[in-house]
């Protein structure tokens, strides 16, 4: 199976460099499950032609997410999103989501949310989900 | 690299104009397979390192070459690998569309009527017209067809996104990109409109002050430039200050920094040195040159 190109958009315009804007969204989508192990990624010639962006570009991409462990290239054939994926810290993943739940607390808190109230939402939102 | 491997190679090329210097001595390596966005301020000097380049102005000083040569003194062989689309493009005027196209394909042994009868097509000029009837926009777009329906080696282009609307960039961007499919052909443009390049350039290069101040992958410029927000408990002392800084502003407890070179190491040293918060902002290209220029005034 591989993924479809049509899955993948940039912004080129963005401070996010393209080949980040790529990477980013592979990993997107194997953490989302639309990407299995095994599947294959797009061709770089072909994500490249349907972005409209150099070659080199995607190149980038695909060799930072195969040093990432993420993909590993199939010679012949392309890359393929890894069995396994690689084991991230505690620390590190604690690290990224905090990174992503900062602006948000500093948002609530603006909003005239006491911390009890913040947490209650969390709270909330977590048992919704289980 | 390999020397031989650089399509063009430039090195402390000057160029003045009477008593006027214009270039200062620019370096340039420019790889084979790169696509590169000369970009710069109105009169920095754009056309005129890309005409020293193609031998249509002599250099006062340092070295050039194209594809190892001298370019006031290019082979027949390496000028029929160059395409070029000047500023202003002259055709002769009594000639039609299609006439042109068949003259300019006579001085090619690689002319590809596929080729540029598709680009004719995709540029939406119609062969029967007479040239001086062209508007400016379609005298661009049918001097693109003329540069590029041989497959040039190096495409050279001055401003090709200046006359065109949004349809013809978008040709024009696609025309590039196709280019840019094989890794042998290598392409220089220059550009005021960064938007186009942030697509199509695997490099960059910044002139100012008749000097390349930048060349490099344009990933890894927007890597390395950045905002950075900065806010602290109490005031920020007098003697703040950001390595690799291009602008700061500082206002009592908050400055806001560009830097060159932000990692997070820089981050890292400068919350724990000054016990301060950061932020960090990406910047897209045309923040990254407006943040070179303000620096400069």
């Amino acid at each position: 199976m591989a993924i479809h190109s049509d899955q993948f958009h940039v912004n080129p315009s963005s401070g996010l460099p393209i080949y980040r804007q790529v990477m980013d969204q592979v990993r997107t989508l194997i953490s989302s499950g639309r990407m299995q192990p095994g599947s294959m990624l797009p061709s770089t010639r072909e994500l490249a032609a349907v972005l409209e962006v150099n070659m080199m570009t995607i190149s980038k991409a695909y060799s930072k997410l195969e040093a990432d462990g993420v993909v590993e290239r199939i010679r012949g054939k392309g890359m393929r999103v890894v069995d396994r994926q690689p084991a991230v810290s505690l620390t590190a993943r604690k690290k990224e989501v905090a990174k992503l739940l900062e602006p948000l607390l500093i948002q609530a808190q603006q909003l005239g949310l006491s911390d009890e109230q913040i947490q209650a939402i969390v709270q909330r939102i977590l048992k919704g989900k289980r | 690299m390999e020397p031989s491997e650089l399509v063009i190679h430039a090195t402390g090329l000057k160029k003045s104009f009477d008593d006027k210097q214009v270039l200062n001595g620019v370096d340039l390596k420019i790889p084979r397979g790169a696509i590169v966005g000369l970009i710069g301020t109105n009169g920095a000097g754009k056309s005129t390192l890309l005409k020293c380049l193609l031998g249509l102005l002599k250099i006062s000083n340092g070295s050039a070459k194209v594809y190892g040569e001298d370019p006031w003194d290019l082979s027949v062989a390496t000028k029929a690998k160059l395409g070029y689309v000047p500023q202003v493009v002259k055709f002769y005027p009594w000639m039609k569309v299609q006439q042109m196209v068949d003259y300019t394909a006579a001085h090619y042994e690689n002319w590809d009527h596929q080729t540029s009868d598709l680009m004719l097509k995709n540029f939406d000029l119609k062969s029967t017209d007479t040239v001086k009837v062209l508007s400016t926009g379609q005298q661009q777009r049918l001097g693109l067809v003329l540069a590029m329906g041989f497959h040039p080696e190096l495409l050279i282009l001055d401003e090709p996104a200046a006359s065109l609307d949004p349809a013809g960039r978008r040709t024009l961007l696609r025309s590039l990109l196709e280019h840019s499919q094989n890794d042998q052909q290598t392409a220089l443009f220059s550009t005021h409109i960064t938007s186009d390049l942030e697509r199509v350039a695997s490099h960059v290069a910044i002139l100012r002050n008749g000097v390349i101040e930048f060349f490099g992958e344009l990933e890894d410029l927007k890597d390395s430039v950045k905002r950075l927000r900065i806010s602290s408990d109490s005031d920020l002392p007098r003697d703040f200050t950001v390595p690799s800084a291009l602008r700061s502003e500082i206002h009592g407890s908050t400055a806001v920094v560009s830097v060159s070179a932000a990692d997070t190491e820089l981050i890292s040293r400068l919350e724990q040195h000054w016990n301060v918060q950061v932020t960090i902002e990406d910047l897209n290209l045309e923040d990254i040159f407006l943040e070179l220029h303000d620096e400069q005034e």
